[in-house]
C-alpha cells in the first residue's frame, strides 16, 4: 500500500482526471487542472463550495491513489497551536527529572535531554512536516473556516515555508512538502494572507451529466431510469429556496438507500417517504411536504428528465 | 463598483502600453487590470501565476484560464469580474479591435479610483472617532487628536430617515467597519480560566517552581467557554422601511466577523436569511432577500413571527448564552396578548433580549403603542438604533455581553 503508485510531479493533467476516476472521483477538467498544479507546484489549494460537493472526499482520494499517508485535522472553534502543532510531553518529562533525581544525574544533561523530540508530542501539523515516507504525506485541513483568527497565523508559517519553529529546538523543516488541501465552508472568510499562500477553487455543484456519471460510478448497480431521475430532482431542486441545499453526498445517501430498498424507478410516494435522506432540516421537510400537499410543487414534473436539463 | 463589459474595455486598453512581448509582462499587466476593477492580486501572486505557466499547455484556453483564475483569485465572487476580464484581455489580436470610443473615455476610470480612495479614507476616520473615544486604538491616535471638520461627522449623529442615496451609500461603508471592528474585538476577548476540569500541565510545572519543583497544587483550565450567540430577529415591514436596510448591513458585518449569528427578519410573517447574508456582495444579497421575502415593507405581525420563531427556531438556536436582539419599532397590527405570550417564552430561553426602537431616539417618543408596552417588562436592554452613533453603542454593548 505504502510504495508510491505514482509519482505527481510527473502526471498531466489528463492522468489526474484519470487517477481520479479510478477511484470513483469524477471531476471536471477545471478541477483537475487546478489539483495537478497544485501537486506540481507544491502549493497548498483551498477547496470552496457548498457542503457536500466533494472538497474533503479529493484529499481522500488522492492520497489512496498516490499512495501517500493521509494527515488530517479537523478544525473547530478554538483549535490552539498545542493540539494542531505540537506539545511537550510534561508527564514523561516529569518522570525523568524525578528519576535523575533518585539517581542524582548530571542536572544539565537532564535539561537538554528532556527538550529534545523524544519528549514531543507530534500534532497532524509537526507531523506533516516530519514525514519521511517514501511519498510526501497528503495534508487535509478540513473546515478552515470553523477555527479562530489566531489558528490561521499559525498556519502561515507552516504553509508558506513548510517549517514549524519550536523555541526549545529550532526550526523543524519540512523533509518532503506535504500535498496540502484546505477546505472552507465559507461560515466566514478566511484571511487575505492565507488566502495569497493557496491556490483556489470553488466546486460548483455538478451538471446533470456529471451528477448521472457519479452515480452511476458508484453505484453500477443502478437503473439508469431511476439514476436520471435523481439527478433530475436534485438538479431542479438545487434551483429552489431550501435553507440548506442538497449536495452530491445526498444524492449518493439517497441513490444508495433507493437501492437497498430495491427500487428500480421513483414515483410520487417513494421520494416522500425517502426526502430524509435528501434534505435534512427539518423546515426544509416541512416546506417541501406543504408544497406537495398544496399541489404548489408537482412531484412528476420534478422528476421528468427533460432536454433542458442536459447542458 | 459595477463591473460591465466597457469598464473592463477601458480598463484593458488603459494597460495596454505596458503590454509587452511575451507572457510575462502580459501576465504583469492583466495582475494590474484586475486590481484596478477591484481585486486583491498580490505581486506573489503573479509570480506564482507565471512560474506555473510552464506546467500547462496555454494553447489549451480553459486550462490557461483555470491556471490563472487559481492563482489570482482566492473568491468565488470575483469569478465574473475574472472572466470578463480573461476573455477580453487574452483574445487573439486583441489590441487593434478596441473600439475608439473606448480611448476618449481614458480619463475617467483613473479619476474615479482616486475618489473612492478619499472616500474611504475620511470613512475610516468617520469610524476611528465613534468607535475609538474609549479604547483608542494605538494607529488612530495621531488621526484623532487633530481636530477637523468632516462632512462625516455630521453623518453619525444624523437620523438614517433623513438621508439621501449619496449619504446612506457612504454610511453603509461605515456600518460595515464599525460591524467588522467590533466583531474582531469580541472574538478576541475570550481567554482560557484557569480554574477548571482539565490539568494544564504547563503551568502546574511553572508552579511547582516555587517549591523546589515539587509539585504540590495542579493548575487546572476550563474548556474554553462557547461563545454567546446572537440571534437577530428584524423588521422590514413599511414602517422600518428607511432603518431596516442600514441594520441588515450592520448584522452582515457582525455575522461575517462572528460565529453563530443567526438573523432572521420579520414583517407579517418570518424568514430565516442567515444563509442569504453570508455572501460578500451584500447589495445584491439585499435585494435578493427583499425579492425573495413575502410582505417586505408590508404590515406587521410581531406576536406571530415570535410565535413562528419559538415554535420552529428558538429550540435548538436559544440557550443560556444566546442574546436575542430583536429591531423593530414595536408598531404591532396583531394580538398583543399572543405578543405578550412569546415575549415571555422567549425569555425563558434566551440569556439577555434586546429591544432596538429607532424610534426611542425622538424627544416626545413614549412606548405607548400596545405592542411595544407588553413587550417592555420582558426586555432586558431597551436602545435605539437611528444614528450612527447609536450603532456604536449597540456594539459596544454587544460586546459586553458577548464577551
Amino acid at each position: 500500500m505504502s510504495e508510491a503508485k505514482v509519482n505527481p510531479t510527473e502526471l498531466t493533467i489528463e492522468q489526474v482526471q484519470e487517477i481520479l476516476r479510478s477511484e470513483r472521483y469524477i471531476c471536471d477538467r477545471s478541477l483537475a487542472t487546478v489539483v495537478y498544479l497544485s501537486l506540481v507546484m507544491g502549493k497548498p489549494l483551498l477547496l470552496e463550495g457548498e457542503a457536500g460537493v466533494g472538497k474533503t472526499e479529493i484529499a481522500k482520494v488522492l492520497s489512496k491513489v498516490l499512495g501517500a499517508k493521509l494527515i488530517r485535522l479537523q478544525c473547530y472553534e478554538g483549535l490552539d497551536a498545542n493540539t494542531a502543532l505540537y506539545e511537550w510531553n510534561y508527564p514523561k518529562q516529569m518522570l525523568r527529572i524525578k528519576l535523575e533525581e533518585v539517581e542524582h544525574g548530571d542536572r544539565e544533561a537532564v535539561e537538554t535531554e528532556i527538550f529534545t523530540q523524544n519528549y514531543l508530542i507530534k500534532r497532524p501539523l509537526l507531523e506533516a512536516i516530519q514525514s519521511d515516507g517514501a511519498t510526501p504525506p497528503v495534508l487535509l485541513i478540513d473546515e478552515i473556516d470553523r477555527a479562530d483568527m489566531e489558528f490561521e497565523a499559525f498556519l502561515l508559517e507552516v504553509l508558506s515555508d513548510f517549517q514549524i519553529t519550536i523555541p526549545e529546538i529550532g526550526t523543524i523543516s519540512a523533509r518532503h512538502r506535504p500535498y496540502v488541501f484546505l477546505t472552507s465552508n465559507r461560515t466566514r472568510e478566511i484571511h487575505d494572507a492565507l488566502k495569497r499562500r493557496c491556490l483556489y477553487h470553488w466546486i460548483e455543484y455538478p451538471t446533470f451529466e456529471k451528477e448521472y456519471e457519479i452515480i452511476t460510478t458508484k453505484f453500477p448497480e443502478v437503473e439508469a431510469v431511476m439514476a436520471q431521475q435523481i439527478c433530475a430532482f436534485m438538479q431542479r431542486v438545487r434551483q429552489m429556496n431550501f435553507y440548506k441545499r442538497p449536495g452530491v453526498a445526498e444524492t449518493l445517501d439517497w441513490a444508495s438507500a433507493l437501492i437497498a430498498l430495491n427500487r428500480k424507478g421513483l414515483d410520487d410516494k417513494t421520494v416522500v417517504e425517502t426526502m430524509g435522506c435528501v434534505f435534512k432540516y427539518r423546515e426544509d421537510l416541512h416546506h417541501l411536504k406543504e408544497q406537495v400537499e398544496g399541489k404548489q410543487l408537482n412531484l412528476e414534473a420534478l422528476l421528468r428528465v427533460s432536454p433542458e436539463l442536459v447542458s | 463598483m459595477d463591473i460591465t463589459t466597457e469598464n473592463v474595455a477601458t480598463a484593458v486598453s488603459n494597460f495596454s502600453s505596458v503590454r509587452g512581448e511575451g507572457t510575462l509582462p502580459n501576465l504583469l499587466a492583466f495582475g494590474r487590470v484586475l486590481k484596478q476593477l477591484g481585486i486583491k492580486v498580490s505581486l506573489s501572486q503573479v509570480i506564482d501565476a507565471s512560474r506555473s505557466l510552464e506546467l500547462v499547455d496555454i494553447g489549451e484556453r480553459e486550462d490557461f484560464r483555470a491556471l490563472l483564475r487559481s492563482n489570482l483569485i482566492s473568491q468565488k465572487e470575483d469569478f465574473p469580474v475574472f472572466d470578463t476580464v480573461f476573455d477580453c484581455f487574452w483574445r487573439e489580436q486583441s489590441y487593434e479591435r478596441i473600439p475608439m470610443e473606448t480611448l476618449e473615455i481614458q480619463g475617467t476610470p483613473t479619476e474615479m479610483p482616486a475618489q473612492e480612495g478619499g472616500d474611504e479614507e475620511g470613512l475610516e476616520e468617520a469610524v476611528s472617532e465613534t468607535i475609538g473615544k474609549e479604547d483608542v486604538p494605538l494607529e488612530n491616535l495621531e488621526e484623532f487628536s487633530v481636530p477637523t471638520y468632516s462632512p462625516q461627522e455630521q453623518l453619525n449623529r444624523k437620523d438614517f430617515s433623513e438621508m439621501g442615496v449619496e449619504e446612506s451609500r457612504a454610511i453603509a461603508r461605515a456600518i460595515l467597519l464599525i460591524a467588522t471592528k467590533i466583531a474582531t474585538q469580541i472574538s478576541r476577548r475570550k481567554k482560557r480560566a484557569r480554574k477548571g476540569n482539565i490539568v494544564d500541565l504547563r503551568w502546574t510545572m511553572r508552579n511547582s517552581m516555587k517549591y523546589g519543583g515539587e509539585i504540590i497544587d495542579l493548575v487546572n483550565r476550563k474548556r474554553r467557554i462557547k461563545k454567546t450567540k446572537v440571534v437577530l430577529l428584524c423588521d422590514v415591514s413599511g414602517s422600518m422601511d428607511c432603518y431596516s436596510r442600514f441594520l441588515i448591513q450592520f448584522m452582515y458585518g457582525l455575522q461575517n466577523e462572528l460565529w453563530g449569528v443567526e438573523t432572521f427578519v420579520f414583517s407579517t410573517s418570518l424568514s430565516r436569511i442567515t444563509h442569504l447574508i453570508r455572501t460578500k456582495d451584500i447589495t445584491n444579497a439585499l435585494e435578493k432577500i427583499s425579492g425573495s421575502i413575502l410582505g417586505w415593507s408590508g404590515g406587521t405581525n410581531i406576536g406571530r413571527s415570535l410565535q413562528t420563531f419559538n415554535r420552529d427556531f428558538a429550540p435548538s438556536m436559544v440557550t443560556h448564552r444566546t442574546v436575542v436582539v430583536i429591531i423593530s419599532d414595536g408598531w404591532d397590527r396583531g394580538d398583543v396578548s399572543l405578543l405578550e405570550r412569546q415575549m415571555q417564552d422567549l425569555k425563558r430561553r434566551a440569556k439577555k433580549i434586546i429591544w432596538l426602537n429607532p424610534l426611542l431616539a425622538s424627544d416626545n417618543y413614549e412606548p405607548l403603542c400596545k405592542g411595544m408596552q407588553a413587550a417592555l417588562p420582558y426586555l432586558d436592554l431597551f436602545l435605539s438604533v437611528h444614528n450612527v452613533n447609536s450603532l456604536v453603542t449597540l456594539g459596544r454593548t454587544l460586546q459586553k455581553l458577548v464577551a
